[in-house]
């Protein structure tokens, strides 16, 4: 069987050489391709739209302090393995794997994998908040600024949502094109046979309340009625975590690591493209039992 | 039956609701592994020191704050524990806001809470949130994290969104996104398009018709045939001049 590099090349259209905070966001791009509707279609670059607020701590080495970097390790040759080396392979039986190149991968739906093609529109009302999963920005590239604006201001006039799927690498998004603050925002969604039925709605009898104690509940509520203010509620193990940082600092309780050897820029700027491009992956990957904040 | 993750009480006021969380979403996806090329070995996740290029087991981990270019503030375990919220069994609301002010930005996950126990006051907080088109905006303690959320309702049954705090969130103006000047009718023409091609949302008519696509070329491959290569679509963008021409040709298509 022959087996090709799996090669990350951004076969979209190149990102803006502008200075300034374009430039700033298309280095962090996922995806790049086209999003379409009818006969318009808009060359974009999926950016993400939130970040997990861990990033200033930094996993070290106990012994000499150097910063740790997450890679793929081969434990037959004890040794980490770049992008390049890697290939994706099913497991069809116990230790024995189909493997899958890029370019099989997107043969499946070649359709989808460059091209977020909205096929309909719908009212943002009607979706159901569950069916909600990760958000994120489209950002235009050069020459669909104008489109992207008219797409997401006609978005926002008529509070509707395109419906689309693409596919990354091996999976497909069934995803939400919506107009956010001037901007063009994706939600992937959940499909709906991934979503559990509630257990609550068959013990409703067992739960149902008379109306005396429904209207004591909604006066309680009625008491307790605000605006929606994110900003009052913070985490406060970071800030208790950074509390301590700063203690630590005045007492000049901090340590050097090593100097390290200079990377290869070019393979560093691989690495990290494909590390971004894993990203919305990884995103799925992360369950219910580790998506603590740090 | 969905199992249970955690066992609380939702509080606000003189009332309490005895709950239980249950996972609402779970996803089949074709998994793969990753394996190296030249050996086919299947490899793991580890982390390297920089430094000896060697992995470091979790034991051998500390954590560390920059405060310079290699200068490093190092938070032991004894600085972590003192970070941790005290442990607690309580869904704390805090106040309550109606539904539609909370971006859907903020949703990180949702799950659904069940009752524990015949409480009637379950049912009557859910009847109240419905009513009023409300949600109760709450922090609780799991797995030594605080989190931030929201109590919901949907029918009979109550639902906590897990919610993201507002610094995790990039607000769009950090895009440094230009605004172009719009006609009125490129804009109208746009919104009667969407208008349109509007549907009604019914989310069990998508299906990942992928993953079907997948596993049959994974069959495939796996029998030893041969698998078309196929060119991924690209759309050639449609230029600013004529932007006005291909939204007139997409309406009188959509009509």
């Amino acid at each position: 069987m022959k087996t090709q590099t799996p090669k990350k090349k951004p076969s979209g259209p190149s990102a803006p050489k502008k200075a300034g905070p374009v430039e700033e966001t298309a280095a962090q791009g996922i995806w790049s391709g086209t999003v379409s509707f009818s006969l318009v279609a808009i060359p974009v670059r999926l950016v993400k739209s939130v970040e997990p607020g861990r990033v200033s701590f930094h996993l070290l080495h106990g012994k000499d302090y150097s910063p740790l970097e997450r890679k793929m390790f081969c434990p037959e040759e004890g040794k980490a393995v770049t992008h390049e080396e890697i290939v994706r392979g099913f497991e069809i039986e116990p230790g024995k794997h189909v493997i899958m190149t890029d370019e099989e991968l997107a043969s499946v739906s070649p359709d989808r994998s460059r091209t977020i093609e909205i096929t309909e529109f719908i009212d943002l009302q009607e979706v159901d908040p569950i069916y909600y999963d990760h958000p994120y920005f489209l950002v235009p590239l050069k020459g669909g600024e104008k489109s992207y604006c008219l797409l997401a201001e006609s978005l926002k006039r008529t509070s509707r949502a395109g419906v689309a799927k693409f596919v990354i690498d091996e999976r497909e998004y069934l995803v939400l094109i919506m107009s956010r603050d001037g901007a063009l925002a994706v939600s992937t969604l959940h499909y709906s046979d991934e979503i559990a039925p509630p257990a609550a709605d068959r013990a409703s009898s067992a739960t149902e309340a008379t109306k005396e104690e429904i209207n004591t509940v909604k006066k309680s509520i009625q008491g307790m009625m605000s605006a929606f203010t994110p900003e009052k509620y913070s985490n406060s193990r970071r800030e208790k975590l950074l509390e301590i940082v700063t203690k630590k600092e005045k007492r000049k309780a901090e340590v050097e690591a090593p100097e390290l050897e200079e990377e290869e820029k070019t393979e560093g700027m691989a690495d990290l493209m494909s590390a971004l491009e894993k990203s919305m992956r990884l995103v799925k990957k992360t369950g219910p039992a580790n998506h603590g904040k740090n | 039956m969905a199992s249970t993750l955690w066992i609380g009480n939702i509080q606000f006021g003189s009332i309490t609701v005895p709950v239980k969380l249950h996972t609402a979403v779970s996803q089949n996806r074709v998994q793969f592994h990753l394996l190296h090329k030249t050996d086919r070995v299947k490899l793991h996740q580890r982390m390297m020191c920089k430094f000896e290029k060697t992995p470091v087991p979790a034991e051998e981990q500390v954590k560390g704050y920059q405060i310079d270019e290699r200068k490093y503030i190092i938070l032991d375990p004894e600085d972590l524990e003192q970070a941790e919220p005290e442990s607690s069994r309580t869904i704390d609301v805090h106040e309550f806001v109606k539904s539609g002010d909370i971006d859907k930005v903020f949703i990180e996950r949702i799950y659904y809470l069940e009752p524990d126990g015949a409480g009637k006051s379950y049912g009557a907080l859910a009847a109240g949130l419905r009513d009023l088109d409300v949600q109760g905006v709450c922090m609780w303690v799991m797995r030594k994290r605080a989190h931030f959320g929201a109590v919901s309702s949907t029918g009979n049954a109550l639902r906590l969104n897990v919610l993201r705090y507002i610094d995790e969130i990039i607000p769009a103006q950090s895009l440094g996104l230009e605004s172009f000047a719009l006609s009125e009718k490129e804009v109208s023409i746009g919104s009667e398009l969407i208008n349109k091609l509007t549907v009604k949302f019914q989310p069990e008519k998508y299906e990942n018709e992928h993953q079907k696509k997948l596993r049959d070329m994974i069959e495939k491959k796996a029998l030893g045939q041969k698998i078309a290569l196929l060119t991924p679509k690209h759309l050639k963008p449609t230029a600013p001049g004529k932007l006005l021409d291909a939204l007139e040709k997409s309406l009188k298509r959509a009509a």
